[in-house]
């Protein structure tokens, strides 16, 4: 325990005297930290947006008109197969036709036309989607050749709200932002771990005087190495306090401003569970800094 | 005490330093060791620190066989031993009582028997109103002192002294030599290897003389008799 003990306060010590590495390293391992918390918070804040938009969204597939019930039944479930529906719900001429009275209630042109015409609105399916990628594939179901002749031709299969534009790019936004968080995290990664193993390099040529005498006077290989790792792992440990420091100041700071964006969920879970974001943003830069000194050490300290 | 029975050591480079070399110094002994450059000194001491293994032989040290030493004990073996060297090794970012007492920090020595040794110890070496400067505030004799200072503070049984007054003008050599023998006269065996025949020749010890990693002479009361000694 008391050797332990020694091997923190040397590490301490050790991160203190070379300030200006220590400083260096603290800070790619700081912007590495955040950049993975933001990252993180992106994903989760975009997830629920996407979430919140898709809840919304509802596909509807028009019928030809005279179509047999067993023919209904087939078309729900093809739809349903597709396994990313989450509810099926049928609209009869009538309800279309109500649906559409109600819609039109003030105008009276609209509401004239559909009394001449009589009822010329299709049936329909209203698809409710559990997943807000699969609505081409629920969509490309309408265009098979048995299931193509029973739909309404005049009517395509449409986005109900009709803003399927809008919800795509969304989609496709925050699929792009999620992927690039996930490789601007690997890359700068990559780049701390590079960055710590060469300041830890660097301690081991610069004390090489001081690691010579230790061996002389005996000290165990742990009692040597112990100092390094730790002084790696400080890195860790301090640049993830900053950086999930950064992080909620960002998302609180940004959060009103992002109208599109719900951040709310994000911003509840940070204040709830501080401690596991530290926790896991300590782990994390732990990981880095030890995976990094044991590399420099065993490359370039031999005892 | 120590122990080399036909002892071998060649390099990797196939350069023999020590060839069935046969040696044995008593408990309490004072022994010198000198031999030119290359002649395989340094190579018997980095045996005995272990930071050499030997190529075949047998080597024994206070009692410990060193074939059957494991990586994992070589720490244990260099606390068993003190060292001292030429350039005194001292770490110049710590006090002279930090320094004596790394020692024993390393071997996980209390706090309390550090703070207790240390300036005993400093006092045995005629340092004790120096236990809180820095080695550049001291002159190259009080810093081979420092040295001696760490290298006993454990209470080994040998101490090595691999070329002490090297750096050091005839005055402090000759403390230096001075000293090694009060520690001699307490009860430590004393390796000592130099190129100074002043000291050799004054001592009036036993003398080894190697050559081309051999013993060429032993002597109880030797002297010199090497060419260029200083």
């Amino acid at each position: 325990m008391l050797q332990f003990w020694r091997v923190l306060i040397a590490g301490t010590k050790n991160f203190l005297r070379n300030a200006w590495l220590s400083t260096a390293a603290t800070a790619v391992m700081t912007i590495t930290l955040t950049i993975i918390v933001i990252s993180f918070i992106s994903n989760s804040a975009l997830t629920d947006t996407v979430k919140g938009l898709t809840d919304k969204i509802v596909l509807s597939v028009y019928l030809r008109d005279g179509i047999t019930d067993q023919q209904k039944d087939l078309i729900k479930n093809r739809l349903q197969g597709t396994g990313d529906v989450q509810q099926t719900v049928y609209i009869s001429k009538d309800e279309a036709v109500a649906r559409y009275k109600e819609k039109n209630k003030n105008d009276v042109v609209q509401l004239e036309a559909i009394e001449i015409t009589g009822n010329n609105l299709p049936a329909s399916y209203e698809v409710h989607l559990s997943d807000r990628n699969k609505l081409n594939d629920v969509i490309k179901v309408a265009s098979d050749t048995d299931i193509k002749p029973l739909l309404d031709e005049k009517n395509p299969v449409s986005i109900t709200g009709s803003r399927k534009d809008a919800i795509q790019n969304i989609i496709h936004g925050s699929n792009f932002v999620i992927q690039l968080g996930l490789i601007a995290s690997l890359i700068f990664l990559l780049i701390s771990t590079l960055i710590i193993f060469n300041t830890i390099r660097m301690a081991i040529f610069t004390r090489r005087d001081e690691i010579e005498i230790m061996k002389l006077v005996g000290a165990t290989k742990w009692f040597i190495r112990g100092p390094f790792l730790f002084e790696a792992t400080l890195y860790g440990v301090v640049g993830a306090f900053i950086a999930t420091g950064l992080a909620y100041a960002l998302l609180l700071g940004s959060g009103p401003k992002l109208t599109y964006i719900d951040v709310q969920s994000t911003i509840a879970f940070f204040t709830t569970y501080p401690a596991l974001i530290i926790g896991a943003e300590i782990l994390i830069g732990t990981c880095i800094g030890i995976l990094s000194s044991l590399l420099a050490m065993s490359r370039y300290l031999k005892l | 005490m120590i122990l080399f029975d036909r002892v071998t050591k060649v390099y990797p480079n196939q350069m023999i330093a020590l060839s069935g070399l046969n040696l044995h110094i008593q408990p309490k002994e004072f022994v010198t060791i000198v031999g030119s450059s290359g002649a395989g000194k340094s190579t018997l001491i980095k045996l005995l620190t272990r930071e050499e293994v030997h190529s075949s032989g047998k080597l024994i040290v206070g009692g410990l066989d060193y074939d059957t030493i494991t990586p994992r004990d070589v720490p244990l073996v260099r606390r068993r031993i003190g060292v001292v060297f030429q350039d005194f090794k001292l770490l110049p970012g710590r006090r002279v009582g930090e320094n004596v007492a790394f020692a024993l920090e390393v071997s996980g020595a209390p706090r309390r028997e550090i703070k207790r040794a240390v300036p005993k110890m400093l006092q045995l070496v005629g340092l004790a109103s120096k236990e809180g400067a820095y080695p550049h505030e001291l002159s190259g004799g009080e810093r081979q002192r420092v040295a001696i200072a760490r290298a006993l503070i454990r209470q080994p049984k040998i101490l090595i002294a691999d070329e002490p007054t090297g750096n050091l003008d005839p005055k402090n050599a000759w403390e230096i030599i001075e000293l090694l023998l009060k520690i001699n006269r307490f009860g430590t065996t004393v390796l000592l290897t130099t190129h100074n025949k002043e000291i050799v020749n004054a001592l009036k010890r036993r003398v080894i003389t190697i050559n081309r990693g051999r013993i060429i002479k032993d002597e109880e009361q030797g002297r010199y008799t090497l060419e260029g000694g200083k």
